[in-house]
């Protein structure tokens, strides 16, 4: 690396007083005009030379002025006939008049730091997608999402390899601050060394955010085995500092989810997540949430989770009665839990994806397509009768549990007659509820449409009964 | 690119430091103040080699504090548009990698990784050529060619390319360690 003595030059040189604003004007203009000579002759010692020159240029006058002069006017020459920046708003091509700058016309595909990511020259341009994720001040053009999309998803398909989107929250854990932790709940912060094992290694208190975090039973398993399957991220409606705690306790090793933490202030809309900051094909990504509406537009992606809520902050937050897991002393089951099932079915997803069975062109398989096929499958074979569920005024097909159903495979009928397998009641005393007991059929709450649509199978009947 | 440069500044001292060490405390003082700090226009002051002058001090009327000039020698570094620096990568995404040279963060895009190198996800992202004889990941030394800076209070922040003659990987952290 060159060192440049300049305090000696300063001193012998009358030009250049040593006050350091002079000084400094003095580098900047020198060596402004070296680094654009560099684009034309790179080298690395150059704005050593030029330095060294206007030291010559105010000594003795030898050959170097000339030298050092003809660059100047060469830099200017070119300056002027090449403004690629002007060039390209007027969508011409780059006059390059003989220069040996070859500056292809750069459509700044990207910016970061006020700078384009391809060319370097500074853009105030505010249009495009910010990505706030990956750098701090990075935007980039449509078209650069879509080129890096498309990459991204050969790449990604060559190693087997789909997208999935995790939301925190919920689905992955479950936080509560410590203010809000119940009395009941307290012998989780006061008795910790008494905890068993299971639950202190997945059991965080976080002081210097006031939190406290329990992550959901299997979620490391679940983690370690869909990595193998998917390019993962994480999608949060927290804020970023939070989503970057929960990122090192999900993974502590950095290996899952590199940069890839999205957090609120990321998504393009407010109150939405959307799979516009995401660079992945929208074909090719999967979403874990346990809230439906905040993906408006990406529905069809979804895998909507059921809540996990160890924290009684957390089943207040939702309306819950219920006594929490930590009041309970209790938690979800590790190997039946929501992870656990819904690994299953993103393995049975990615199987069908790569299927070498499939005759056709890889690139254009749709995994939201494998989605509504596998879903149909839960309740495949099961015909429905109503009965107390939809209102009289109301168009059955667009009831919530009968497009519920249908998503996952079932058929309906409006009389129980042979076919019928299920009667879904909310009431025992109906004609159609004692024509199911009468007739053998099984008689269900609809919450058990509900309870097929989180476990993906088709739940025992026996625990959605009917009562009056 | 290094610069041995002068630099002034006012350096305010209270008055419990007006003594046989004043000169020392002046000079400790100022190593704090600007050592490490960026300035727009020199760059990132990595170190203070020496004091030329110390100027008269002016009394503060009321708070008895004094302000002396302080012109003092000091080593800078900048980058420059053209310049090639040897830098450490520091993190390697689908958009490119990020690397550090000193307290200057740079970022490569992939359009200025050479074409036969690809982003590999993976518990390591990293680009690698085809035949596998060349990556960069994280910690890899590269050697890249400054072609926008912008700096500010703060920090330096450089677009760099490894797309030419000479640039790339000087080593690999995988095959030395
Ligand atoms: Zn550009």
């Amino acid at each position: 690396m060159a060192v440049l003595h300049l305090s000696s030059l300063t001193a012998d040189s009358p030009v250049h007083s040593s006050s350091s604003d002079e000084f400094a004007a003095f580098l900047d203009a020198e060596l402004d005009s070296a680094s654009d000579v560099d684009e034309v002759e790179s080298g690395e010692a150059e704005g050593e030379e030029e330095v060294e020159d206007e030291d010559n240029d105010t000594g003795d006058g030898d050959g170097s002025i000339d030298s050092s002069r003809s660059k100047k006017r060469k830099i200017e020459l070119i300056e002027g006939a090449v403004d690629p920046q002007s060039s390209v708003s007027r969508g011409e091509p780059a006059e390059t008049s003989g220069a040996s700058m070859a500056l292809d016309v750069c459509t700044h595909p990207g910016v970061m730091g006020g700078m384009c990511i391809r060319c370097g020259q500074k853009v105030e341009d505010e249009s495009g997608v910010a990505f706030g994720y990956i750098h701090k001040n990075l935007r980039l053009a449509d078209d650069e999402v879509a080129r890096l999309r498309e990459k991204d998803l050969k790449n990604l398909l060559r190693h087997r390899k789909l997208i999935l989107v995790l939301d925190l929250d919920h689905t992955l854990l479950n936080s509560t601050r410590l203010a809000d932790i119940s009395a009941e709940e307290s012998y989780l912060k006061d008795q910790r060394e008494v905890l068993p094992d299971a639950l202190r290694s997945n059991l965080f208190k976080l002081d210097w955010i006031h939190m406290m975090t329990k992550l959901r039973p299997f979620v490391h398993t679940f983690l370690k085995e869909a990595s193998s399957l998917f390019e993962m991220y994480i999608y949060t409606m927290g804020e970023r500092p939070y989503a970057l705690e929960m990122a090192k306790l999900l993974d502590p090793g950095g290996i899952y989810f590199h940069s890839r933490v999205i957090a609120q202030s990321d998504s393009t809309r407010r109150h939405q997540k959307g799979l516009d900051v995401v660079l992945g094909q929208e074909s090719a990504v999967l979403i874990l949430d346990d809230t439906e509406v905040v993906w408006g537009k990406h529905r069809e992606n979804l895998i909507l989770m059921d809540r996990y809520h160890f924290f009684t902050s957390s089943c207040r937050q939702f309306g819950l009665k219920c006594k929490s897991l930590s009041e309970q002393k209790s938690d979800e089951n590790e190997a039946e839990g929501a992870l656990a099932s819904v690994l299953e079915v993103l393995q049975r997803i990615h199987r069908l994806f790569f299927d070498p069975e499939r005759g056709d062109n890889i690139m254009e398989r749709d995994v939201r397509q494998v989605l509504k096929t596998v879903r149909k499958e839960i309740l495949k074979g099961c015909k429905i009768v109503f009965t107390g569920v939809i209102p009289i005024q109301c168009q059955p097909e667009n009831h919530y549990y009968w497009k519920l159903a249908e998503k996952l495979g079932a058929t309906f009928s409006t009389e129980v007659d042979e076919s019928v397998t299920h009667v879904v009641s909310m009431n025992d005393k109906t004609e159609k509820s004692r024509q199911a007991v009468r007739e053998k059929k099984f008689l269900v709450h609809p919450r058990w449409i509900e309870a097929a649509n989180y476990l993906w199978r088709k739940p025992p009947e026996e625990n959605f009964p009917v009562s009056s | 690119m290094f610069f041995h440069i002068v630099l002034e500044r006012n350096m305010q001292l209270h008055p419990r430091h007006f003594g046989r060490d004043l000169r020392e405390k002046l000079v400790s003082k100022l190593m704090k103040d600007v050592e490490g700090t960026c300035s727009g226009r020199h760059g990132f002051i990595v170190a203070i080699t020496g004091i030329e002058s110390v100027g008269k001090g002016l009394i503060r009327d009321g708070t008895g504090f004094v302000t002396f000039p302080v012109k003092y020698q000091c080593v800078v570094f900048r980058p420059f548009k053209g310049e090639i620096l040897e830098a450490v990568v520091t993190m390697v995404n689908k958009m490119g990698f990020f690397a550090e040279a000193g307290p200057v963060q740079i970022f490569v895009s992939n359009h200025l990784i050479p074409d036969d190198m690809e982003f590999q996800s993976g518990d390591v992202p990293n680009y690698t050529t085809s035949d596998g004889s060349v990556k960069i990941q994280k910690e890899s030394e590269v050697r890249l060619k400054i072609i926008g800076t912008r700096v500010d209070a703060t920090e330096i922040f450089c677009i760099g390319t490894i797309k030419d003659d000479f640039l790339g990987v000087i080593s690999d952290p995988g095959t030395n360690a």
